[in-house]
């Protein structure tokens, strides 16, 4: 069956490059986000059968058996019925989705914006225990005894002392000499990171502003998973108020009235300093409004928030400023002139999915 | 005529299931079958859904084509959709795969079917020209596709076994048989009008050798399976058929009964919005023997067409409740728009005609001095999916490098679709659309 692999092979290739040259578009719409699974995307690739003049679909019309009266409805059970299949009688007309794992969706993102690995936090090179008994100890049960190189030792100390003789080739191993197998712990990177995507769902979100945010959201979920083993999002949503929301609400959640934007990075910080501690989690906090804020006290606030509280806790602190209709897109400006200098905080605006590939380039673009 | 065949070891079943494939063998040739030898071979269902992906064959020329079809295949399997019972191919001897997996029960039923189609093969007419060592011509087509990646690399191979491979059904239905009713070897493939264009490009396309080399392999190939699109109603009839006959005789005992019409009626189960083949054709066979005939000269003389044109009335259509269904505007469902036995048999037929595939005559080569091809769709109520057209004559247009016209119609209009080589312009016709040339079910 050696052949068909590689001509399984083969397709695949032929897949990746269609979704790899179609990237640009796939980073502009959602049409990746509903299909998500676990491990897993399952990409739509229209056009890959090949053409062939054929019969269109004009009329949904045809042959069928069974019973029912002239205008009777029929029922929708066309699938396959017998199991049955000689050679040569198959139909292919389906667009075809495939299974494309994550791990895979990051490496063409990365290859496709030039993205930089992340390098982890210096202090995160947290020792974890590893499972393998591949040590050796001077102590430990006798069921983990390693033969071998006791006698090894045995013959060494018996050697070193001038009691060694070929023609009494005998070694006994004594107390000191008794080796044992153990787990050797090695030094594992960390690899926890939490995302804490905050948004602002105040009136002037509208549905495209958040779309948007969706798509962002997404690849920028799918980068980071790439990058850390384990990956929590929590989802924080605020208007005047800030709260904690499961991913179905961050998105089609529907706020009204004015926006406080300290109220989200007060919760983050809660978050951070209750959960996420950073001696423990690499966080990426990410924050999307269309830049409008309640007050200029309230900015300041935020301001100082940031500054004292959250960018020295986190790897890399994301503002999205999305245009809105309504949005005067102030709350970026402010926070370029107070924070700008500072490498931790990165900003970014976009006016249309279009510039969605830009924004996701300079939120990771520096491997924080 | 009975066919020569010489008894074969089938080298992967097990002693058990070698004994009943003598036994069930002994059976149908006592029903009066007659097949070539069979060789069957036991698989696990990875290796057979390998198979089923090269058309039955365990070597084809590489092609990604096939990898598509092997990892659909092994979806459906995995995720439980479909499952590939039986695999049988038109070759001399007839190469037939059991999946392992499959009770001894379920091994019975699809090695008497499997009698019955290589009995089908044998006799059929439309098979008579066909190649019966198909296995080794294909591994041949293999080498040779292989041996040009080699020279010509592989993107420039596929590209063009990929633009070959979307006209493999600019051909003829009737002609191998025609010719071999005849015994006149194809006199000169280069002459308009001829629906076999394949032949046509194989002649008179400006092409590299290599070239020449696989749309002559596309072509043998889609030649090849041709018959078995036109005959798929009647050859999976007479298959259940006979299984049903060979195993309810003797070969089954009665605790196998109940499994058995379980698993046959599985097969020939009435589905709603399509035809069944398993199920109109055993109807029809049954129809036919009960109306006297000789069922051994239908299943010789007819294809799917013609054999339904013969037997279906009105008793056959109400008895099996065939209907035509459409799509009612106003309530936007599908629903049963006729039982009239006329119109339920004219739609089959038309569905059926020219092996079930759009009727496309190259009808002029050159007449205006630009090298261009005249392409004419005859029309016959179903219109082409304009945008695979397009597509597909860019490529045929990169095959003949030379502009294409098709004359087609759209919903009622007529339309011209004329090919630079580079893009596909659509021109609206007034007056007389081109006409459907009628000559549709088979001639024999």
């Amino acid at each position: 069956m050696f052949r068909i692999e590689v001509d399984r092979a083969r397709f695949r290739e032929i897949v990746r490059g269609r979704i790899r040259q179609d990237l640009r578009k796939y980073l502009s719409n959602s049409e990746l986000i509903a299909r998500q699974g676990e491990r897993a995307v399952s990409v739509p690739v229209p056009q890959i059968e090949l053409p062939h003049f054929r019969f269109g679909e004009n009329q949904k019309s045809g042959v069928g058996q069974g019973p029912g009266e002239k205008g009777d409805a029929l029922g929708d059970q066309e699938g396959e019925a017998g199991g049955e299949g000689a050679a040569g009688d198959r139909e292919g007309q389906h667009i075809l989705e495939v299974e494309v794992e994550i791990e895979e969706l990051a490496e063409m993102l990365g290859k496709e914006l030039e993205l930089p690995n992340i390098q982890p936090r210096g202090k995160r090179d947290v020792s974890t225990e590893g499972g393998r008994y591949n040590g050796v100890r001077r102590s430990g049960p006798d069921s983990l005894r390693h033969m071998r190189r006791t006698f090894k030792a045995a013959l060494l100390r018996t050697i070193s002392a001038g009691e060694w003789d070929p023609n009494d080739p005998r070694v006994v191993p004594n107390r000191e000499d008794q080796r044992y197998r153990a787990r050797k712990s090695s030094p594992v990177p960390d690899s926890s990171a939490v995302i804490l995507h905050m948004m602002d769902v105040s009136g002037s979100m509208g549905r495209e502003q958040k779309e948007i945010v969706r798509i962002e959201a997404f690849w920028i979920d799918t980068w980071l998973r790439s990058q850390y083993k384990n990956l929590e999002v929590v989802y924080i949503v605020h208007d005047a108020v800030a709260k904690v929301v499961d991913q179905e609400a961050f998105f089609h959640l529907r706020e009204s009235g004015g926006t406080k934007i300290s109220s989200a990075y007060e919760l983050a910080l809660k978050l951070i300093q209750e959960q996420y501690r950073p001696e423990d989690w690499n966080i990426y906090p990410f924050h999307y409004s269309d830049g409008d804020n309640w007050s200029a006290r309230d900015t300041e606030r935020c301001i100082s928030l940031l500054k004292d509280e959250l960018l020295p806790r986190v790897n890399q602190f994301c503002y999205g400023q999305v245009k809105s209709a309504y949005g005067s897109g102030q709350f970026k400006k402010d926070l370029d002139e107070a924070l700008g200098s500072d490498e931790r905080l990165v900003t970014s605006s976009v006016a249309d999915r279009g510039d969605i590939a830009g924004a996701i380039r300079q939120f990771l673009g520096k491997g924080r | 005529m009975n066919v020569q065949y010489a008894r074969r070891r089938s080298g992967s079943l097990t002693p058990e299931l070698a004994l009943w494939a003598e036994r069930i063998e002994k059976v149908a040739r006592g029903h009066k079958l007659d097949f070539f030898a069979i060789d069957f071979e036991l698989l696990d269902a990875k290796d057979v859904n390998g198979i089923a992906a090269y058309g039955g064959f365990p070597v084809r020329y590489p092609s990604w084509r096939f990898g598509m079809e092997f990892e659909r295949l092994e979806k459906g399997y995995e995720y439980g959709l479909s499952k590939i019972y039986e695999l049988v191919i038109n070759n001399d001897p007839v190469v037939a795969y059991l999946v392992k997996s499959n009770s001894l029960l379920e091994q019975k039923l699809v090695m008497a079917h499997v009698c019955g189609h290589a009995d089908f093969f044998a006799h059929n007419c439309w098979f008579q020209a066909t190649d019966r060592h198909m296995l080794d011509t294909m591994g041949q087509h293999s080498t040779a596709v292989r041996r040009m990646i080699d020279r010509q690399g592989l993107e420039r191979v596929e590209r063009f076994l990929d633009q070959a491979l979307s006209i493999d059904n600019l051909l003829d239905p009737y002609l191998p048989l025609r010719e071999h009713l005849a015994k006149t070897k194809p006199t000169s493939l280069g002459t308009p009008p001829t629906y076999d264009i394949l032949g046509f490009l194989c002649e008179r396309a400006p092409l590299d050798d290599w070239q020449r080399e696989i749309l002559r392999i596309v072509r043998a190939e889609a030649y090849y399976f041709q018959p078995q699109r036109m005959t798929k109603i009647m050859n999976e009839g007479w298959a259940s058929f006979w299984h049903s006959r060979i195993l309810t005789g003797g070969v089954l005992d009665a605790s196998e009964i109940v499994d058995f019409a379980d698993c046959h009626s599985g097969a020939t189960a009435r589905a709603p919005g399509r035809i069944n083949p398993y199920k109109l054709g055993i109807e029809l066979f049954r129809y036919a023997e009960e109306l006297g005939q000789d069922v051994f000269a239908l299943r010789r003389r007819h294809n799917d067409a013609s054999l339904i044109d013969e037997l279906v009335d009105e008793t056959f259509v109400e008895r099996e409740m065939l209907f035509l269904y459409g799509k009612n505007p106003r309530s936007a469902r599908t629903e049963v728009t006729e039982r009239d036995w006329r119109k339920v048999k004219d739609r089959l037929l038309g569905d059926l005609a020219w092996g079930g595939l759009p009727q496309i005559e190259l009808v002029a080569v050159d007449t205006e001095g630009r090298g261009e091809l005249v392409l004419r769709h005859h029309h016959d109520g179903r219109d082409l999916q304009l945008q695979n057209a397009r597509e597909t004559l860019l490529r045929l247009a990169a095959i003949w490098k030379g502009p294409i016209e098709l004359s087609t119609r759209e919903e009622g209009e007529g339309r011209v679709l004329v090919c630079d080589g580079k893009d596909v312009e659509v021109r609206e016709v007034p007056g007389a659309p081109p006409a459907s040339s009628g000559d549709s079910s088979g001639e024999h």
